[in-house]
């Protein structure tokens, strides 16, 4: 069966809405939980079938526009039921300039003999950001079914400014390779892929850096900087739902860094524009009061210049680092 | 020039352009115990040159390969060159790759200069591209009139006597097993050149999951004898 699902995010008034958007069977898109609870938009896919089946083909277009803000949540893990011939899932993504996507869906669980291939194309305009994750379990263990399934394949390409930033290509064929073994999963049964993209991913490592210290009993993962613009973790671990919190932990804490670069930048820009403001022409009854206000000017560009000082100068390397 | 003599050569261990600085994760392994012994270190060199070098640095050769048998334009190059790297994710990997092609395209320019090499090394030290060593090696190679299998096997061979003198190093294993090893793991060397070039496009650069977090965790070891 063939599936749709677009979503259009738009900013409006200061908040980002739904636009032009289109499902059907077995998906339902809608708002995860109120609408104008924030000013992003939060939004579920949720479906009335009990998996994907075979010859299942999805296809989801998201386009984030300019300055707008997603975040898309999922139902439930992603089942897939034994197959014979294949099924497949192929996402769009397109976030424009200011744009801010997270999208971190639950694990898929490949039942016996499933094959499944799902492909990515992530197309991210210059100052967009993306917080993507992706969970594979390894199969039903309960139901004696790890490493039962036939072929799992997930290719994950990331585009800035239309040139190749990164690539995640993965190919799991329990029949044909060492799969519990050492490369793969070296005696877990679940792998997480978290992947964030900013201009300003290298801070956001370096703050990975002071948080991430300690290694854990029940997950063993490794974070990189997998480009100027990418910074990437890997992880392994026996419980979907510990791989898919610790991937939400991860996504809000990146969601919540960039907040955090914003609302910087925006104080930049104000700063930048009291600045540029010419001295108010005045009547010699308001002197004192402007001689007042203008050495609070005064006073408030002298304490921001510094940092006025400092995010240009990062500005001006990262200009460098990205020419 | 004797093409037999200058593969030995440029593909010699002691070859100078710092490949036994790099571990490529295996450092780790071995800090974790996960290779331990002559036969974990056997799983894991086979396991390697199976599912992760014949679907990355062995098929980066063999694209470069196949770039120099047609017309190398600048622009097919700079594509390879960037897929590539947006392949390598863990930094010390991507790194490693640069540092070896850069002073691989160094040396060889000083032993005959190939026009292919030196337009290569100059648009990495203009920061125009990345710079990789399986491109470099295989310009190189392909230059000398070395023959596709003789070449790739080298590439093969290389890699695997590498891990192999990593193993006898750091775990440690003993010279002779590390030896038999190498002996051993010819017929899949064989095998795995004979199917390179039937590799799919589409899974050119698929990643070990484990092996790539263990060259991620390489960053944060404690104690570190190799650069990657």
């Amino acid at each position: 069966m063939d599936s749709k699902i677009v979503l259009n995010v738009a900013k409006e008034d200061g908040r980002s809405r739904l636009k032009e958007s289109y499902h059907n069977a077995p998906y339902k898109l809608t708002h995860y939980g109120a609408a104008n609870l924030t000013d992003h938009l939060e939004m579920i896919i949720m479906s009335a079938s009990p998996g994907i089946m075979d010859t299942d083909h999805l296809h989801i277009d998201i386009h984030v526009k300019e300055e707008a803000q997603l975040k898309l949540f999922t139902q439930s893990f992603n089942k897939l039921h034994p197959m014979k011939t294949g099924a497949g899932q192929h996402t769009d993504v397109q976030v424009a300039s200011g744009g801010i996507l997270h999208y971190i869906p639950h694990p898929v669980t490949p039942f016996k003999d499933s094959i499944f291939k799902a492909t990515n194309h992530i197309h991210l305009a210059e100052d967009a950001v993306l917080m993507w994750g992706d969970i594979i379990s390894v199969g039903r263990i309960y139901m004696k079914e790890a490493f039962e399934f036939d072929r799992l394949h997930t290719q994950t390409k990331i585009f800035r400014s239309g040139k190749l930033a990164f690539i995640d290509n993965q190919l799991l064929q329990p029949k044909k390779q060492p799969i519990q073994k050492m490369l793969f999963f070296e005696g877990y049964t679940h792998q997480a892929t978290f992947i964030f993209s900013a201009l300003f991913a290298q801070e956001l490592k370096n703050e990975l850096d002071e948080i991430l210290t300690v290694e854990y009993n029940d997950i063993s993962y490794g974070f990189t900087q997998a480009s100027s613009d990418v910074v990437i973790l890997r992880a392994l671990g026996s419980d979907g739902e510990l791989l898919y919190d610790f991937l939400q932990m991860l996504g809000q804490l990146c969601w919540d860094f960039t907040m955090h670069k914003l609302s910087e930048s925006k104080e930049v820009e104000v700063i930048e524009n009291e600045g540029a403001e010419p001295l108010p022409v005045v009547a010699e009854a308001v002197v004192a009061e402007s001689v007042l206000t203008e050495s609070v000017v005064a006073k408030k560009k002298s304490t921001a210049s510094p940092r006025k000082k400092r995010v240009n100068k990062s500005k001006t390397e990262e200009g460098l680092k990205y020419a | 020039m004797n093409p037999l003599l200058t593969l030995m050569q440029i593909n010699d261990s002691v070859f100078p352009i710092g490949g036994f600085t790099h571990s490529y994760g295996l450092e780790t392994y071995i800090t974790k115990g996960l290779v331990q012994d002559s036969k974990t270190a056997k799983e894991y060199a086979q396991t390697l040159l199976e599912h992760s070098f014949y679907y990355n640095d062995a098929a980066f050769f063999h694209k470069t390969w196949q770039l120099c048998e047609t017309k190398a334009t600048k622009k097919k190059v700079a594509e390879l060159d960037a897929l590539i790297t947006a392949f390598k994710a863990p930094y010390e990997i991507r790194d490693a790759s640069k540092k070896l092609g850069i002073r691989f395209l160094k040396l060889t320019e000083k032993l005959q200069p190939v026009k292919r090499c030196s337009a290569y090394l100059k648009a990495i030290n203009t920061q125009e591209l990345h710079g990789h060593y399986a491109m470099a090696f295989a310009m190189f190679a392909h230059a000398q009139g070395i023959s596709y299998s003789d070449a790739l096997s080298a590439f093969y061979y290389n890699s695997l006597n590498g891990i192999m003198t990593n193993c006898a190093k750091l775990v440690p294993i003993s010279q002779m097993d590390a030896q038999q090893i190498l002996f051993k793991l010819q017929p899949l060397i064989n095998k795995l050149v004979i199917a390179q070039p039937a590799l799919e496009e589409d899974l050119i650069g698929n990643c070990c999951i484990a092996q790539d977090i263990r060259c991620m965790q390489h960053e944060k070891l404690y104690t570190r004898i190799y650069i990657s």
